[in-house]
């Protein structure tokens, strides 16, 4: 039997290790009550039971406004060059593991995005466990994932079993050696969730919904506000701006998080829209996130964490339309 | 290259607007190496409009005869006019009793003296001229008016965000006043630009940025009336500072 189970009384010792390597980020309280992942002083700052965040992680590697290049006349066009934290990011649920392993896809491609790949290297994952709620329809959809780490932690009675998926991984599992004992728990019972496998099925058979009426339904709804969007952990459309400073002669170029049900996601240049009306931008959703674009064409990349369906205003859901005439998929 | 000539000006406003510049206190000395001021009532001694100006900025509403004769002159003399502030873009604070009768309401407040008082309805530029640019915001950001000053320069305008204020909301991870605290808040209707800075200390969204593009009306204010508000309250919140919502409006 592996010596793989680390107590609830040696997770304080474990953080302390974790810090020691870098800027520890996990699922924390904000003063005003919003989980989020967080700077963590103490381990008993960390929310483990916590269910989801508000925003998810992907806020480490793509900033929710940032500049991505500058002129100036004396140095020319500057990639940003400011020190990239060593970052580790602790207690992620499979799901949001998920999430960063399809930005990766996106973002460290055929041509890698040179901010993102930094950041990336820079990251350390420290998978958790969880339990889902109302909310939530992972499944298998982002069970398979959990490997997606560096060192996984499953909560078991009394504490947690560690395993390390990468070489880094498995270095931190040496160091936090001596807290280790023989685990002995039983393997996790596997979890299956019908919407899940309702939602793979549609996708496989390339389905548009397109006769639903609950399109026009969601359209006279939506406020735009773009939580959906801001709190999926796998969208990552984003705008460009670009600012000139007063001196007349340099500039910065942003980059700033888009959401495809605002106005503009659409509008190309002499204002033009790809998307003019609310319905159109629904179906756009709908078929990157389900059905995918270009070179992620086939893949699914919602994760099931059930971020947009607990953050809009209107409770607007797009699964409802995986639902509609299969009473026996809930989720 | 040759200086733009500005020229900054207040119609039926606080002045709010037009301090938002003054407070710029970092950057003004650089403001004034790169434009020529030419007409500024509050900022300069002198006080005469002689033109050509590139571009005038404007605060408040157009409420008075005086204030007709400022902006047509304005418009006259200058390349573009910017609507400065909610007041000169959306009617602002000053409109929000627009419906009322405008006698009724002068003699509330000025007693007999409003008998000979020459004003009508507080109506925003675009009822009056040609409008060519716009910086929202009671009072303005500073950093949309630095952004637009740098464009200038540049010959160009800049692009605003043309999203509500629940995104910036929702990117700083505040707690949803709406939705966890069920209170009157306006974020979903209003043009984004303040980084959400009163949710951000736990206080709704007021509106005072104006409409965003394409604001779903209908649905906030059926949101709100589930919430258990009455229409007399919101209708109220939302006339604050834009009297002419369409509140049927989805799109």
């Amino acid at each position: 039997m592996a010596r793989n189970f680390l107590g609830h009384e040696s997770l304080a010792p474990f953080v302390e290790i974790l810090a020691g390597r870098g800027e520890l980020h996990g699922p924390v309280l904000t003063d005003d009550g919003v989980m989020t992942f967080g700077p963590v002083r103490a381990a008993a700052e960390l929310q483990l039971g916590y269910r989801r965040t508000l925003i998810p992680p992907k806020k480490f590697l793509l900033h929710p406004c940032e500049p991505i290049l500058t002129y100036a006349p004396d140095t020319g066009y500057r990639l940003p060059d400011s020190p990239v934290p060593e970052i580790i990011l602790f207690g992620l649920h499979p799901c949001d593991l998920q999430g960063i392993a399809y930005l990766d896809r996106v973002f460290l491609g055929d041509i890698p995005d040179p901010l993102y790949r930094a950041r990336r290297s820079a990251l350390t994952l420290v998978g958790l466990s969880c339990e889902p709620d109302e909310f939530c329809f992972c499944g298998d959809l982002a069970e398979g994932e959990s490997s997606a780490c560096d060192l996984f932690m499953r909560q078991v009675a009394g504490g947690f079993e560690l395993e390390g998926m990468t070489p880094q991984g498995t270095a931190l599992l040496e160091m936090v050696a001596p807290y280790l004992t023989e685990g002995d728990s039983p393997p996790p019972p596997s979890r299956t969730c019908a919407l899940a496998d309702t939602i793979r099925q549609a996708a496989a058979r390339g389905e548009r919904f397109g006769e639903s009426p609950l399109w026009g339904e969601f359209a006279g709804r939506c406020l735009s506000c773009g939580a959906c969007s801001l709190c999926c952990p796998t969208c990552y459309c984003f705008d460009i701006r670009e600012n000139g400073s007063l001196d007349g002669e340099s500039a910065t170029r942003l980059r700033e998080w888009d959401n495809c049900l605002f106005r503009a996601h659409g509008e190309v240049a002499g204002g033009g829209n790809f998307r003019k009306s609310r319905v159109e931008r629904f179906h756009y959703r709908y078929q990157h996130k389900y059905l995918g674009f270009g070179p992620t064409r086939g893949v699914v990349s919602c994760v099931g964490c059930g971020r947009c369906r607990e953050v809009c205003p209107v409770g607007i859901d797009l699964l409802e339309l995986f639902k509609e005439g299969d009473d026996d998929a809930q989720p | 290259m040759k200086k733009p000539t500005i020229a900054i000006a207040g119609l039926t406003a606080c002045s709010g607007c037009q301090l938002t510049l003054l407070n710029c206190e970092d950057e003004l000395s650089e403001i004034t190496q790169r434009f020529l001021v030419d007409y500024f009532p509050l900022g300069l001694t002198e006080r005469c409009m002689t033109g050509p100006i590139d571009v005038a900025f404007v605060e408040g509403a157009v409420s008075t005869p005086d204030d007709l004769e400022t902006v047509l002159k304005l418009r006259s003399y200058s390349r573009l006019l910017v609507a400065f502030g909610t007041c000169a873009l959306w009617g602002g604070v000053a409109a929000m009793k627009n419906h009322e009768a405008r006698r009724e309401l002068a003699a509330t407040v000025y007693g007999a003296a409003a008998d000979g008082m020459k004003t009508f309805n507080p109506q925003p530029l675009h009822r009056f001229v040609k409008v060519d640019f716009a910086i929202t915001g009671c009072p303005p950001e500073k950093g949309e008016l630095l952004v637009t000053l740098a464009a200038l320069l540049r010959g160009t305008l800049p692009e605003f965000p043309s999203y509500p204020v629940c995104a910036q909301c929702r990117g700083r991870e505040n707690l949803c006043l709406l939705i966890e605290r069920g209170e009157l808040c306006l974020g979903p209707l209003i043009q984004a630009g303040c980084h959400a800075r009163c949710p951000a200390v736990g206080i709704v969204c007021e509106g005072c940025r104006g409409p965003v593009a394409e604001a779903n009306v209908a649905a906030e204010v059926r949101l709100l009336l589930d919430k258990g508000f009455s229409r007399e309250e919101i209708v109220s919140r939302m006339q604050r500072f834009y009297p002419e919502w369409d509140y049927d409006q989805r799109d």
